[in-house]
């Protein structure tokens, strides 16, 4: 299969004072359009930095991104930006609506920065939100919404600009076990009806094994394991 | 992201923070209310002073004379008469009126008459004045009947303080609109209908050499009384002047005005002033000044460069009047800086609103950010703020500044009204204020932004994504 997601020897080192923290040390993965792929591994293994930096979000230290045709290390700032609201939508585990607005105008923020139209942003926006699930919500603020509804809310935003991989960073990391698997069930069917790729970042290795083609498992910055998932078995 | 989205958001953005965003305008509104209403002070005071001198021709008309003269060495009493004097004759008077902007141009003709009315005698000035300066200031204003039309008629316009002298008030005027000038108990009522039309004789005197000679050769003995013989000349009266006011009135201060050929034409002593003793060496028919109309207010230092060239001395106010000008905008530039200073102090807290407004919605930022916001969509936001901050500010601080004038306005006329002085506006807003006030209050307030609209932009997304 030809590889959607690449990365080559991507390296990310953070520096503090005088000390240099390597967080990635040489990544290298291959990620195939329509797959369901999972990150694993502990807390600092460097799993959101890999997600940051494939979502545009951070900046390499050295190696190299491709997603699509674009190589997203040798972007501007200016075409990072294009690259985050029309190539890729995130997912966080803190879902990171703003707060202020309702579910409908976090919908309608993202799709004015892709410059949709304006007079159609509030019919998209709903469409969206119906589409998983919350048609009754649209006019509820994040803090009137459960956990599971602010995170649906979030993935609505992050299809509201069509993107071609979809970046999840722990989404089920603030939920209920319920909930969790309501959310992964959503994600796994957008794979599956939508032929959207998916890289999950995961610290629930059973629960990304079943909606996963792959798992890889990385450790101090380098992917140290492969697995097959179920949805790849 | 399009510009009305910018400024929804912007609004929906200040808006979640009313009352910060109101105290922030509140500044602005303020520092703009200050500055609109202290230039408008000063705009108004010049306004008032240049309309004064404009109303009265004073920047359209010079005094021509023999020779060059300086106000200030005659004032301190060190002028000497120059040696010299070039002829202010007709032929100069023609020059003058065939350089390009001049309007026009006659020589001041001024002398001792007596007029006798009704049986009533009173002596007075006379002045002669061509028709044409019945389009202007004082002339363009006889309240009853007219000014001549004809520079060689036999007409005349009197004065009411002549009349007065003479015995009679107009039966039209009030009473009281005169109360504290001379008796005018006595004054005998005479309606403007019968006094228009009428003839009035008016008296010059000329010396009578000849008779004088006559006298002495007869008796050997000087005459007991001056040799003068007088002339008389029946003139119709066409109109009657009001009182005169402000500061061109003492220019046109004759007590009769005719024709310039009529008034030419009378015999009259052979000086009316100073001028004319000191001609009388080098030339007998020049005259003692010549009043000079240009067509516009810059002519004037173009027509006088020429005059003064032809080797005459000139006159005119508006010399004067650079200086006021001076300090008019000394005083505007004061009045604005106090002003300006408040709006600065307004920009300082527009500042801090917004850098305080960036810390508390870093994580937004970043959140914009990781939805595809762009720097430059991010400055722009905050430019926006910054931007509306200014527009609502200098609106709100306009309508302040003209309340705040007109507040002041009606308390300095309730306390000028009782001693007498005129209604007046003090203070003046022309569109170039506030169109300057709205554009300072915007850039101001951009300018003010642009440091936090800047930082906004430069908000790392990761870092402002894990900031609580």
């Amino acid at each position: 299969m030809t590889p959607f997601v690449l990365t080559r020897d991507l390296c990310k080192t953070y520096q503090k004072g005088t000390v240099a923290i390597p967080v990635l040390q040489g990544v290298s993965l291959e990620v195939g359009k329509g797959e369901f792929v999972s990150v694993v591994g502990r807390s600092g293994s460097g799993k959101s930095t890999l997600l940051n930096l494939l979502g545009g979000l951070d900046t390499a230290t050295s190696g190299r991104i491709v997603v699509g045709d674009s190589d997203v290390t040798s972007m501007s700032r200016q075409d990072l930006a294009v690259h985050r609201r029309s190539t890729v939508g995130m997912i966080f585990q803190s879902f990171n609506l703003i707060p202020s607005r309702t579910a409908l105008e976090n919908i309608t923020l993202a799709l004015a920065f892709g410059n949709h139209p304006r007079s159609d942003r509030r019919r998209r926006a709903a469409e969206i939100l119906s589409s998983v699930g919350l048609e009754g919500r649209l006019s509820h603020t994040p803090g009137e919404l459960s956990g599971g509804e602010a995170q649906r809310v979030a993935i609505a935003r992050a299809l509201a600009n069509d993107p071609d991989v979809l970046l999840a960073d722990e989404p089920t990391g603030n939920l209920d076990s319920g909930t969790a698997a309501e959310i992964v069930g959503l994600l796994e069917a957008l794979n599956r009806e939508r032929k959207l790729t998916v890289v999950m970042v995961s610290h629930d290795e059973e629960a990304a094994r079943e909606v996963s083609h792959r798992i890889l498992r990385l450790l101090d910055g380098r992917v140290i394991d492969e697995l097959s998932g179920r949805a790849g078995a | 992201m399009t510009p009305p989205d910018l400024w929804r958001l912007s609004l929906e953005n200040l808006w979640r923070t009313k009352l910060r965003s109101v105290l922030t305008t509140l500044g602005v509104v303020i520092g703009i209310g200050a500055l609109v209403s202290m230039v408008s002070f000063g705009i108004g005071m010049q306004e008032n002073v240049t309309s004064e001198f404009r109303e009265n021709d004073l920047f359209t008309s010079m005094q021509v004379l023999p020779a060059k003269i300086d106000v200030g060495e005659v004032m301190a009493g060190g002028f000497e008469p120059p040696e010299t004097v070039t002829a202010l004759n007709d032929s100069a008077v023609e020059a003058i009126r065939a350089l390009p902007a001049v309007e026009l141009a006659f020589p001041e003709i001024r002398f001792p008459v007596t007029v006798r009315m009704m049986g009533k005698e009173a002596r007075t000035s006379l002045q002669a004045v061509p028709a044409a300066m019945g389009r202007y200031k004082p002339f363009s204003e006889i309240p009853y009947g007219s000014f001549y039309e004809s520079d060689a008629d036999s007409v005349v316009v009197l004065t009411g303080r002549l009349l007065n002298e003479l015995g009679f008030r107009l039966a039209e005027e009030p009473v009281d609109a005169r109360a504290g000038e001379s008796g005018d108990t006595e004054l005998v009522p005479i309606s403007v209908d019968s006094l228009i039309g009428r003839r009035i004789e008016v008296i010059s005197s000329t010396v009578d050499l000849r008779s004088a000679a006559r006298s002495f050769m007869r008796s050997f003995t000087p005459p007991s009384k001056l040799p003068l013989k007088e002339d008389v000349a029946r003139l119709r009266v066409v109109g009657v002047r009001g009182r005169l006011s402000g500061f061109g009135a003492a220019r046109f201060r004759g007590g009769i005005i005719v024709p310039i050929e009529t008034g030419a034409a009378m015999p009259r002593l052979g000086f009316s002033d100073v001028w004319d003793l000191l001609d009388s060496s080098e030339q007998a028919q020049g005259y003692g000044s010549v009043y000079v109309r240009t067509r516009g207010m810059d002519d004037i230092t173009p027509v006088r460069e020429a005059v003064e060239e032809m080797g005459f001395g000139v006159l005119a106010v508006v010399d004067e009047l650079e200086e006021i000008r001076q300090s008019f905008l000394i005083m505007d530039a004061l009045l604005g800086a106090v002003g300006t200073i408040a709006l600065i102090v307004a920009a300082l807290g527009i500042i801090n609103t917004m850098v305080t407004s960036i810390l508390e919605r870093t994580r937004e930022i970043g959140v914009m950010k990781a939805i595809g916001g762009s720097e430059t969509d991010i400055r722009w936001i905050f430019f926006s703020e910054a931007a509306t901050i200014g527009f609502t500010g200098g609106v709100f601080g306009l309508a302040l500044g003209w309340a705040v004038t007109r507040i002041a306005n009606a308390v300095a006329n309730h306390y000028l009204r009782p001693q007498g002085v005129p209604e007046v506006d003090l203070f003046y807003m022309p569109i170039w204020l506030i169109a300057g006030a709205m554009a300072f209050s915007v850039c101001v307030s951009l300018l003010a932004g642009l440091y936090p609209a800047s930082r906004a932009a430069r908000v790392d997304p990761v870092q402002a994504l894990r900031h609580d």
